[in-house]
């Protein structure tokens, strides 16, 4: 089964990034279900993701943003559907065969007591290595890499519980790299770190897919950061999809009004020229509750 | 899981974001393994100096330079007789059975991530001992001891899960119900060895508290073959064990089953607390103060430490076992007996320093 990428054309990447053709990083999910315990968090969700693209996934809190990445990769199994990359169902794939395609940055990982940058950001090899194979050199390639591009060659010594939080998250993010995988899923990648580190964070992302060729998939919370960045926008309302597209053609003051209940302006961002959400004032909203 | 003592939770405390705190530190890894290796070095030497003053020192005296000779069957024939058949196999006992135990501490606080884990405390070498005793009881022959060991230290260990299960193992729970599994099977030990023969009391008594009178070669031989393999299993996994360090969902995405996995490992780890107590008993505190020992010495567990608290783990239990047979002027101490007097003031430091830790939340 491979599902087109049903998400009209706005699923092709616009931002001159790279064809890159050995394989196309299409997720896909279908009549997914996804619950913990007797809850369910979603409910028969169709979803396509597209492959060599950004995609930010935003909605309210408790919309099943994060669970939904959990069933994507595997932390989480369906209680009912599939998930597929490219077509294969991934509950049938071998875990690492997964891991060496898929990479993940969750939500809260946990740092290992003064682990350094460099024996964190190894530990994303950890799929390509086999139990009696010793550290190679394309393995330790491919920490340098993660660790260049990450800009933190020179914290590579450093213990990982000492850096502040941007630096923090973006060792994480060089153990995802490390992975080496073309798909990389990261979970609210920005939340507690301020605006500079969260624009560090996002442009990080920007260059993997435009210069990595990375196909990136995220959780994030601010929309106008996530029509700045992402080339495919999925929001989800209360487990179900209420709108996947390009963020200029979806992103309007309806939607949003309609899933955060937050009567709005949608304005062209003076920067980009992309969606900009600006809430109406707190008057304006009253009388609209009215 | 629970009880991130050990591990820092990221994102929660994102307030450090000073862009300046990239300081001072250096290269604490090379640091640390630089101390790691001079402090393998130093337990290494006083471990073979150890184990010559273990060899030579009793009622038949030699220097250790006689004793490692007789050690390797040269010299005067009365102290190899001496060396090979009666000390030996008590010296090698304790050596491998502190490195077991010692080994299986660490492991379990690592993957329990609650530095109060251990084989004692989650009940596992009193089933151990349990297991042993029973072979006694029913008679059967002796070389049973370290599958039954294994055998009832995984049942111990199933049993605690049963009841921590439903708590998601918070610590406090574990560790309660760690207790009351670990008297309640030493409370049946004692009941079956009330009820032996005089002949066989005695020689039962080991499972109460631990000890390494009269061990012979056939014990060590099988014992020690088992110990070995499963330690050896445990030194290849230990890559998987740095994975779980991440928490669930790294672990997760890096292609680990990790609930799986995690059970795996303790499987691995209990079997190797079991067959060591299989040989001495339930020797208390070895496993739960080598690892934190190690972890002041050296810093926290990896692949590189974890020759280091083997090495201590023997040095430990060798030293006290010394200790009971030519310091402590009572004759038949158990050497559980100086374990638990040096462990109990160590718990308690441990407990204080743990609540003065600043509390944080996952």
């Amino acid at each position: 089964m491979t599902p087109d990428t049903a998400t009209t054309g706005a699923g092709a990447p616009v931002k001159g990034a790279p064809v890159v053709d050995k394989a196309t990083n299409r997720l896909a999910a279908r009549g997914l279900g996804l619950r913990y315990g007797s809850r369910t968090i979603v409910d028969g969700l169709d979803l396509d993701l597209p492959g060599n693209a950004v995609t930010a996934i935003v909605g309210p809190n408790a919309c099943g943003k994060s669970t939904l990445l959990r069933g994507l990769t595997r932390l989480l199994d369906p209680a009912a559907g599939t998930v597929t990359l490219d077509g294969s169902d991934i509950h049938r794939m071998p875990a690492r065969a997964l891991a060496r395609r898929m990479g993940l940055l969750p939500q809260q990982p946990v740092t290992p007591e003064a682990v350094t940058v460099e024996a964190l950001v190894r530990l994303g090899r950890f799929p390509h290595q086999r139990m009696l194979t010793p550290w190679s050199k394309a393995d330790q390639a491919a920490v340098d890499e993660a660790l260049e591009r990450t800009g933190m060659t020179g914290l590579r010594d450093q213990q990982v519980d000492r850096l502040s939080g941007g630096q923090r998250q973006r060792a994480w993010i060089a153990l995802a790299l490390a992975q080496d995988t073309d798909l990389l899923l990261l979970d609210e990648p920005t939340t507690f770190l301020d605006l500079r580190h969260q624009l560090d964070v996002l442009d990080l992302v920007a260059d993997l897919h435009a210069e990595a060729g990375r196909t990136v998939v995220m959780v994030l919370h601010d929309l106008g950061q996530a029509a700045r960045y992402a080339d495919h926008l999925v929001v989800l309302q209360d487990g179900r999809l209420a709108a996947a597209g390009a963020p200029g053609e979806i992103l309007t003051a309806e939607l949003v009004e309609r899933v955060f209940q937050v009567p709005c302006q949608v304005v062209p961002d003076p920067e980009t020229g992309t969606p900009l959400v600006v809430p109406k004032a707190r008057s304006r909203r009253a009388a609209a509750r009215d | 899981m629970s009880a991130p003592a050990l591990a820092h939770t990221d994102g929660a405390d994102g307030g450090r974001t000073g862009a300046g705190t990239s300081t001072s530190t250096g290269t604490s890894a090379a640091r640390r393994r630089a101390r790691t290796a001079a402090w393998s070095v130093v337990v290494a030497v006083l471990l073979v100096l150890l184990t010559g003053v273990a060899l030579g020192t009793g009622q038949v005296r030699m220097t250790v330079w006689e004793a490692l000779r007789a050690l390797v069957g040269l010299g005067d024939s009365g102290n190899v007789l001496v060396v090979q058949e009666f000390r030996a196999p008590r010296v090698v006992s304790a050596l491998i059975a502190g490195a077991g135990l010692a080994v299986a501490g660490s492991m379990l606080q690592r993957l329990f991530r609650n530095p109060l884990a251990s084989p004692d405390t989650i009940g596992v070498t009193g089933g151990a001992s349990f297991g042993a005793v029973l072979v006694l009881a029913i008679g059967a022959s002796q070389q049973y001891i370290p599958l039954a060991a294994l055998g009832d230290g995984l049942l111990a260990a199933l049993l605690l899960g049963g009841f921590a299960w439903r708590s998601r193992m918070a610590v406090t729970r574990l560790v309660l119900v760690g207790l009351a599994v670990q008297q309640g099977l030493a409370a049946a030990v004692n009941l079956m060895i009330v009820r032996f023969p005089a002949e066989l009391a005695s020689s039962a008594m080991q499972w109460t508290t631990g000890s390494l009178y009269g061990r012979t070669w056939t014990e060590v031989g099988t014992g020690g073959a088992a110990i070995a393999a499963t330690a050896a299993a445990v030194v290849l996994c230990q890559r998987r064990v740095a994975v779980l360090d991440l928490g669930d969902d790294s672990a997760g995405g890096l292609g680990l089953d990790p609930r799986r996995d995690r059970v795996l490992l303790l499987l691995l780890t209990i079997a190797l607390a079991s067959l060591a107590a299989a040989l001495t008993g339930p020797v208390a505190f070895v496993a739960l103060a080598v690892p934190h020992l190690v972890r002041l010495l050296a810093g926290p567990p990896t692949l590189g430490t974890l020759g280091l608290t083997a090495l201590t783990g023997s040095l430990l239990l060798l030293a006290s076992d010394l200790l009971v047979l030519h310091v402590i002027p009572v004759h038949g101490l158990p050497v559980g007996a100086v374990t638990a007097t040096l462990g109990a003031p160590w718990l308690l430091v441990l407990m204080i320093r743990q609540g003065r830790l600043p509390q944080r939340s996952s």
